[in-house]
């Protein structure tokens, strides 16, 4: 059964189309991550799923229920982790998971439990008394994931819950939502950062410009670059021959996997460790003077690169 | 319920957590009401001082008894050159003279007592009445006891003066209610005036929820967008009341002011309360930032303060200003406390102030509840 299932999404602010008809669905269980620079279009997604506000044309569904129609029936189920920290600064971490459980139907001594459950996932049972806003990013991050959870959701929707905090709350965050889609949580998942989503996620849609450019598993999109590694050679440019490197380099590769660069020669194969001395002896046979040699496996963003021609992150 | 309930109580504390939302709600209005009420008490303090001039007869004696029932004047006996001198001088304000001769003017139906003035200011007008009814009953007096005993006379105006003279007491009683009265109008126009302050400030948190992200966060929440703007707009009525409870329960202790009937003030207050929380929901339904929405609503809530008659009487400005003042809801929460407070209960002024406030309230609701973005 499909958890969530999204036709056709468009979203415009004034004359400004944010989301282009945007389709995908997720079933129970899974994880799915939606990829995509600053300004993609991923919170505007994300916001219409949650039923923060409705879509300009598109159909949303979760579970069985109609979410545009019927918000607050789909609401119980899903825990929305905002991109801001939404919580009250003032009130200690304890006293916002308990504000937000209330709003969650949890009460009394279920809603204890689960409070001290969450500050256990969360790490935060030493800080619990201690008022938000003494918090360091990442704890207030922490805190604004736990108050998602309270109520066990069967859906976790997720946007961008690791912005600009220190590596190690990032990897804790990290860890704690792939134990949750262990325990058979269904999540979705947005970052800009693509070592996020290959680690958590198991199916990626990739977002530019209001549009879902490409989606699979992480290796079926490697396949659309063909799951090319990349070799890349660093060179010292005054002691080089471009030209002559240029020829030699044609009569073993194909011209279309061959890049050169200032100061760096590139060539995409599928198995670089077969062709790697070829490669380099024929540079080095052109005079060239070689610095560093480094194998890239094909990722997220030599996907993303291959598919717009830009970086994900500039 | 129980969500609202949730709302509304983390909404108090967060309000009532703020020392400067205290000292706006709690401190600002005694303070305010004790420098404007201090300007009128003193120049109550400063009584002006009239001259008697007398001979030491019995009946001139019972005379001035019943002339200094009046508080409002300082008495003092003068001989008649000094107080000649004085009213010159204005070191007085008026001189009254009773005369040597009063027996012969009861019989001759002429003015009994004399009155000494440089020119017929309101104190004279004030004081000559006063002098007139002191005369009338001087003279029933002596009409009374004209067929009795020679000194029935003085006896009759003994006990006048003794026994709470009837007409002389019950004057000085109903100018003092109704400078209390005054005291507490003005104390309740200010706290009226803070208490909008603090609720719109309150109410243009509203803003700032939205962008830090807890209000985009309550409506994913499957609280129902009812519940949530119940939970807020009954989080400010609260606010409105126990500031209201806590100064006008205090000023009852301390200074055991009065504030009418309590089934009359009790509908009433909680009605002025809500079209205050109508104005802070206006203010911040009609502005983008809680910056705009302090700024303005500071321009609005003095403006309209003074119009509406809470920091002087509104009896006291011109024809065309009362006019005015019809237009902002304060001269009818003013009108109707006057009511309440005074204990005239008079109908027709309460439901005209009663339904002017209905009105105004739903106004605010109506602009407020349209401009909130419920996303
Ligand atoms: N409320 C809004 N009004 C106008 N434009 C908006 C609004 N929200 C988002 N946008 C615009 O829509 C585009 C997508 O934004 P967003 O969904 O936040 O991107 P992302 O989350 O992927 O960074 C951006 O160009 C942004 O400026
Ligand atoms: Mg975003």
């Amino acid at each position: 059964m499909n958890m969530l299932t999204v036709q056709d999404l468009r979203k415009s602010f004034g004359n400004m189309e944010a989301v282009k008809g945007v389709n995908f669905s997720v079933e129970k269980g899974e994880s799915y991550g939606l990829l995509g620079p600053n300004g993609a279009g991923k919170s505007t997604t994300i916001n219409m799923i949650t039923g923060l506000f409705p879509p300009t044309s598109g159909e949303i569904q979760i579970k069985d229920i109609n979410v545009i129609k019927n918000p607050k029936q789909a609401q119980k189920w899903i825990g929305v982790v905002p991109q801001e920290i939404a919580l009250y600064q003032s009130m200690s971490a304890r006293e916002n998971l308990k504000f937000w459980g209330r709003m969650y139907d949890l009460s009394g001594s279920e809603l204890e439990k689960s409070v001290d459950q969450v500050l256990e996932i969360i790490g935060l049972t030493e800080r619990a008394k201690d008022k938000v806003e003494t918090f360091s990013g990442g704890m207030k991050r922490r805190v604004n994931i736990g108050a998602a959870i309270l109520h066990k959701p069967e859906l976790l929707i997720m946007d961008e819950p690791t912005v600009g905090i220190d590596p190690q709350s990032r990897n804790h965050i990290l860890e704690t939502v792939k134990r949750l889609n262990g325990e058979g949580m269904t999540i979705i998942y947005t970052s800009h950062y693509m070592e996020e989503v290959e680690y958590l996620c198991e199916r990626i849609g990739i977002v530019d410009h209001g549009q879902l450019i490409a989606s699979g598993t992480l290796s079926e999109l490697r396949e659309t670059i063909g799951d090319h590694s990349k070799i890349i050679l660093s060179i010292d440019k005054d002691s080089s021959n471009l030209d002559g490197l240029a020829q030699s380099l044609t009569s073993l590769f194909s011209e279309k996997d061959i890049q050169i660069q200032d100061h760096q020669v590139m060539v995409f194969h599928k198995e670089p460790q077969l062709i790697l001395t070829d490669f380099i002896q024929s540079v080095a046979k052109s005079g060239t003077k070689i610095t560093s040699v480094d194998i890239v496996e094909p990722n997220l963003e030599s996907v993303f690169l291959h598919l717009t021609g830009r970086k994900l992150r500039d | 319920m129980r969500k609202i309930w949730t709302i509304l109580t983390l909404q108090l504390k967060e309000f009532f957590k703020s020392p400067g939302v205290l000292v706006l709600m709690f401190v600002m209005p005694v303070l305010f009401s004790g420098i404007f009420g201090g300007m009128t008490m003193n120049s109550e303090q400063n009584k002006p001082v009239v001259n008697v001039v007398l001979n030491d007869t019995e009946i001139s004696g019972q005379i001035l008894n019943l002339l200094t029932k009046e508080h409002h004047y300082e008495w003092k006996k003068a001989t008649r050159q000094q107080a000649e001198k004085n009213v010159a001088a204005q070191d007085v304000a008026a001189a009254v003279v009773i005369p040597d001769d009063i027996g012969e003017r009861i019989l001759a139906s002429e003015p009994l007592l004399d009155i000494i003035v440089q020119r017929k200011s309101e104190t004279y007008l004030a004081l000559s009445a006063h002098l007139e009814g002191t005369a009338g009953l001087v003279l029933r007096s002596y009409q009374a006891t004209s067929k009795l005993e020679a000194d029935a006379f003085p006896k009759v105006l003994e006990t006048i003066a003794n026994n709470k003279g009837v007409t002389v007491e019950k004057q000085t009683i109903q100018k003092e209610t109704k400078t209390n009265v005054e005291a507490s109008l003005l104390f309740v126009g200010f706290a009226i005036m803070f208490m909008m302050f603090g609720l719109s400030g309150a109410a243009s948190a509203i803003l700032e929820e939205r962008m830090g992200g807890t209000w985009g966060r309550l409506m994913v929440s499957p609280a129902s967008k009812l519940q949530i703007i119940l939970g807020y707009l009954l989080a400010y009525f609260f606010m409105g009341w126990i500031q209201f409870a806590v100064l006008m329960t205090t000023m009852n202790l301390m200074f055991a002011t009065t504030w009418g009937k309590l089934t009359y003030l009790i509908p009433f207050v909680s009605l002025v309360i809500l079209s205050v929380v109508g104005f802070g929901l206006m203010i911040a339904g009609l502005v983008k930032t809680k910056q705009q929405a302090s700024a303005i609503s500071a321009v609005l809530i003095v403006s309209t303060c003074m119009l509406g008659g809470v920091y002087w009487p509104i009896d006291v400005v011109p024809d065309i200003m009362q006019k005015i003042a019809l237009g902002v809801p304060q001269s009818w929460a003013m009108s109707g406390f006057k009511e309440i407070i005074s204990g005239s209960l008079h109908s027709a002024t309460l439901v005209k102030d009663t339904l002017a406030l209905v009105g105004f309230s739903a106004l605010f609701f109506f602009i407020g509840l349209r401009g909130i973005k419920f996303e």
